[in-house]
């Protein structure tokens, strides 16, 4: 196998897929969902932890107050963002109704020391953002009657938990954990798939529009074709990576070890590559290819996921800088396998090539 | 239409089934029947051991051995023991080190979010403990029955993305209406100790990162409406991620063949056979995808009988058929290769699926939802059937894109046009100065306008569904810059093309007259849909900003042919490559009308 020949035909796929402005069809895509990132925040935040909705801050939400005279009507009053108004059930529903109220709570006056439960009616409006953002802060406020009605009846309870006292500001963060732990695995993750259906439309185009054997025809063989093309593909690869990582970072998302995380999805995409280039070897027909080259992948990755260590892990642990030099080990692990399956395929395509066309 | 057209339909549909599926089917059945057991047994694997994405984020130093064996099932913590002054001289290694039973977090983004985890692990944690108490309402004295109630006045104020304050009042409100009675609620829980017990432990097992993605659809509570303070969760649908992978994939996926099957006629123009039959164009396009929209329709009925779901759940899906057919025809045909093909389809996949899937995220919570068919299915699993009017609206422009899209493929199912191997944008240009009468360029551009209307709604809600969660004058002002693009553009095409495939360009004639038909096409074709659909969302700010208030029609139609005589002159004057300049002058002068509509900028 002539390196020299191998080159050229990356040139040339490199050069087609400039010239098609494909690859510009990809970076839109890339900037597509970078533009959604500011949804991403808010939007898929809130969806991932609905707590989060309690930062939409700085509004009094009025509250119907039904009922006996207890703790829970302080509770609420007292919170900044929440006022109680004592009504009655009748007038409180229909200003609800009204939107003139945001909900209405109903209290029995069962005592705080009874055998039963103390069972609080909560009346909301349907299909409203701000029943969302009120339920929220309302939860909040029943969390603290209930820590008052558990310490009333705590001789009854017979268990002894273990205790953690955590800090008292109230800060906290769901986004972190969405966008490293989900995000940024599948977004860094995503140029290798693209890469692997790339490989079986390359090929596939070749017998199917009946340009390989033109190809053939000149110097370059079976093999230099096949890895001319492979090599194209992973070439591809870091490249758009590395634009995720870019656009993350100018989004203010910094993430850790970016040269290993790459290396990691290289050698994930050879091995995706390959396995489509099999299917491309095998069909010769780009349906066919696709359609079990892109089942197989789902079965693929479902599995890797049931693993701990699995390749996309391994890209959140290297992000958050939670992994040691063991990652290197997995790395090389990845690519001597990654190999085995290249030997594999260099054979089979010298067999194919023997057949008679 | 005549018996013969359908004759033609059904004699095209018999031989694309019998190609496909005799072709191809025996080559990948035996490979796709072992790819499906190992699929059935690889989510078999997962619900086993989980999804192992987010092992191993934080890292956390105790000195308490049991607090640490109890964070440490959760394989998000790396634990390690150790002894109080080690821990403290390396505290910098760790995002959370607790001493004792105090928690001290590191005062960074992930430090705040390794004790959201850790508080979550401990609720998990308390709510497994105290189920076990004897007395199960002294651990949980406190139960919340959720009533929901319809609200009389409908969407328009709250519902519009900005939060109206209700400004405090010292005296509690009096309802302006009538005051309907309501029963007193009871004060007990109808359900046994047993079986209240059974449902914290589900639901506190259930809250992990996990279940959020794979949780069955519209598994109901086993307590009714009832909860304990911690279960109160607002309503927002995780239900909607599922619904992608278990709807609109095996849909995406199916749509696939025919846009390949497509591509395949015109390889080695294979597809001159074809052309040559004495079939009309849109009897051979129909008839070819007719297998799939079978083959579509089939695979959504055995989807819904297994998920259990009602039958009706059905008719949203249709309109998105149509539209992945339609767009399917229309890649197919302008692709010049296959990684052309894949990319296009991809790209097109992402949008569509983030049309689909973005607005039914706020199912519950904001009419801007409705846009998407598939909040009328989560409506339908949740048991609120959606009326006609909703089904109108929020798949009428999915019918109506789907129509002009097939009717622009059929009018180019020519073979200058198929086999032809332009770049991809001159191609468009092509496909669409097909629909341009060289001897009628008036009424043509003017049509035109009209046709645009529906894609223009479309990339128009997905930016209000981009926008809506700003701050509320950025988002505003970034949808009155969205919205001027993307109609200055989308009115543009027609005189673009004209420019051209005229052999001498543009004559001063058609930049006046032709900018006042596009004008004229657009505003109609605009009205009409609104008066048609999308009512709701015009009440609302955005609406207002988005789609020019309908009382005045001789300002926004000045506005209209004004805005689009610009892009005219531009091309009349410099030619193709004042194509950029003009757009952006006229969507600047759009923008600037819109603003001081809006009352943004004082007259």
């Amino acid at each position: 196998m002539k390196s020299r020949n191998v080159l050229i035909v990356t040139k040339k796929e490199l050069g087609g897929i400039y010239a098609e402005k494909t690859i510009v069809f990809a970076i839109l895509l890339q900037l597509f969902i970078a533009l959604f990132s500011s949804f991403l925040m808010v939007g898929l935040t809130t969806m991932y932890d609905p707590n989060a909705l309690a930062g939409y801050r700085g509004v009094e939400y009025g509250i119907g107050y039904v009922g006996s005279d207890g703790d829970l009507y302080s509770i609420i009053d007292d919170r900044p963002d929440l006022r109680a108004y004592r009504m009655d059930l009748d007038p409180a529903i229909a200003s609800l109704k009204e939107r003139q109220l945001q909900a209405v709570v109903f209290v029995p006056d069962t005592p705080a020391d009874a055998d039963e439960p103390v069972l609080v009616t909560l009346y909301m409006l349907q299909n409203d953002i701000q029943s969302a953002v009120v339920e929220v802060k309302l939860k909040e406020a029943f969390l603290v009657y209930e820590e008052e009605l558990r310490s009333v009846r705590s001789n009854r309870l017979t268990l002894t938990p273990i205790h953690l006292e955590f800090p008292e500001t109230r800060e906290r963060s769901s986004y972190f954990e969405f966008v490293f732990g989900l995000l940024i695995p599948l977004l860094v993750f995503m140029p290798a798939i693209i890469s692997a259906a790339l490989i079986i439309d390359l090929i596939t185009e070749e017998y199917q529009a009946g340009t390989l054997e033109t190809l053939l025809s000149t110097t370059v063989t079976y093999g230099e074709m096949l890895w001319g093309k492979i090599l194209a593909c992973i070439a591809i690869v870091p490249i758009q990576s590395a634009a995720w990582l870019l656009l993350l970072a100018a989004n203010g998302i910094v993430v850790q070890h970016p040269l290993e995380i790459l290396l990691h999805v290289v050698a994930g995409s050879m091995i995706l590559i390959i396995i489509g280039a099999f299917c491309a070897l095998h069909y010769r027909e780009r349906t066919s290819a696709q359609f079990i080259f892109s089942t197989a992948v789902v079965v693929l990755i479902i599995i890797a996921m049931s693993f701990p260590y699995n390749p996309l892990n391994l890209i959140v642990r290297l992000s958050v800088g939670t992994i040691g030099s063991v990652h290197w080990v997995l790395l090389f692990g990845l690519l001597a396998f990654s190999l085995l399956l290249s030997l594999l395929l260099t054979r089979y395509a010298g067999r194919i090539s023997r057949l008679p066309q | 239409m005549s018996v013969g057209y359908i004759r033609q339909i059904l004699v095209m549909a018999r031989w694309e089934f019998l190609r496909t599926f005799s072709t191809m089917g025996r080559g990948i059945l035996p490979a796709a029947i072992i790819l499906f057991l190992l699929l059935v047994a690889a989510s078999g694997l997962t619900a086993q051991s989980g999804l192992h994405i987010q092992d191993g984020m934080y890292q956390l130093g105790t000195d308490n051995a049991a607090a640490g064996e109890m964070i440490a099932g959760d394989p998000r913590f790396i634990v390690y023991l150790d002894s109080r002054p080690s821990l403290l001289n390396t505290r910098d290694s760790y995002d959370i080190i607790i001493l004792g039973s105090e928690v001290y977090v590191q005062d960074t983004e992930k430090g705040r979010a390794a004790v959201t985890s850790l508080e979550q692990v401990f609720e998990g944690y308390s709510a497994f403990i105290n189920v076990q108490e004897p007395d199960l309402y002294a651990a949980y004295p406190l139960w919340i029955d959720r009533i929901y109630e319809r609200s009389t006045i409908d969407f328009t104020a709250t519902q519009s993305g900005q939060q109206v304050s209700p400004i405090p009042q010292r005296e509690a409100p009096e309802p302006r209406g009538d005051i309907v009675p309501v029963a007193t609620p009871k004060g007990t829980v109808p359900y046994e100790p047993d079986q209240l017990r059974a449902e914290i432990s589900r639901t506190a097992a259930q809250d992990d990162t996990i279940s959020r993605y794979s949780q069955v659809i519209g598994q109901e509570s086993g307590s009714g409406s009832f909860r304990t303070p911690n279960q109160l969760s607002p309503p927002l649908p995780f239900d909607s991620i599922i619904l992608i992978f278990v709807f609109i994939f095996p849909l995406y996926f199916t749509s696939q063949f025919f846009m390949m099957s497509i591509m395949n006629e015109r390889i080695e123009r294979r597809g001159e056979v074809l052309l040559s039959a004495p079939y009309h164009p849109s009897a051979i396009i129909i008839g070819k995808a007719l297998p799939y929209f079978v083959m579509m329709v089939a695979i959504s009925l055995i989807l819904i009988l297994i998920s259990s779901l009602p039958i009706n759940t059905i008719l949203p899906l249709i309109p998105v058929i149509f539209f992945f057919l339609a767009s399917a025809l229309v890649i197919g045909m302008l692709a010049r290769s296959f990684k052309e093909l894949s990319f296009l389809s991809i790209f097109f996949s992402t949008m569509a699926t983030s049309y689909l899937f973005f607005p039914s995220i706020f199912a519950n919570v904001h009419v801007v939802s409705l846009i998407s068919p598939l909040t009328l299915i989560i409506l339908e699993i949740q048991g609120d059937s959606f009326t006609l009017m909703d089904y109108l609206y929020s798949t009428s422009l999915f019918y109506l894109t789907s129509i002009i899209l097939l009717y622009a493929g059929s009018v180019n199912f020519t073979e200058e046009r198929l086999f032809s191997l332009h770049r991809l944008i001159p191609r468009t240009i092509e496909f669409i100065s097909a629909g341009i009468s060289k001897t009628y360029p008036l009424i043509s551009v003017g049509i035109l306008g009209g046709l645009v209307i529906p894609f223009v709604f479309m990339v128009q809600l997905m930016g209000l569904v981009l926008f809506f969660n700003l701050p509320m004058p950025l988002s505003l002002l970034l949808l009155i810059g969205y919205a001027a693009v993307t109609e200055e553009v989308a009115k543009s095409i027609g005189i673009y093309a004209l420019a051209r495939i005229l052999p001498g360009g543009l004559t001063w004639r058609l930049v006046i007259f032709g900018s006042v038909a596009t004008a004229l096409g657009f505003l109609a074709g605009e009205k009409l849909l609104l008066f048609a659909t999308i009512a709701q969302v015009t009440e609302s700010v955005f609406g207002s900003v988005m789609f020019l208030s309908l009382q005045l029609l001789w300002m926004p139609f000045l506005l209209h042919a004004g805005c689009l005589a610009v892009v005219a002159v531009a091309l009349k004057v410099g030619g193709l490559r004042w194509y950029i300049p003009g757009i952006i002058l006229a969507t600047i002068i759009h923008a600037i009308y819109n603003l001081t509509v809006s009352g943004v900028i004082p007259l």
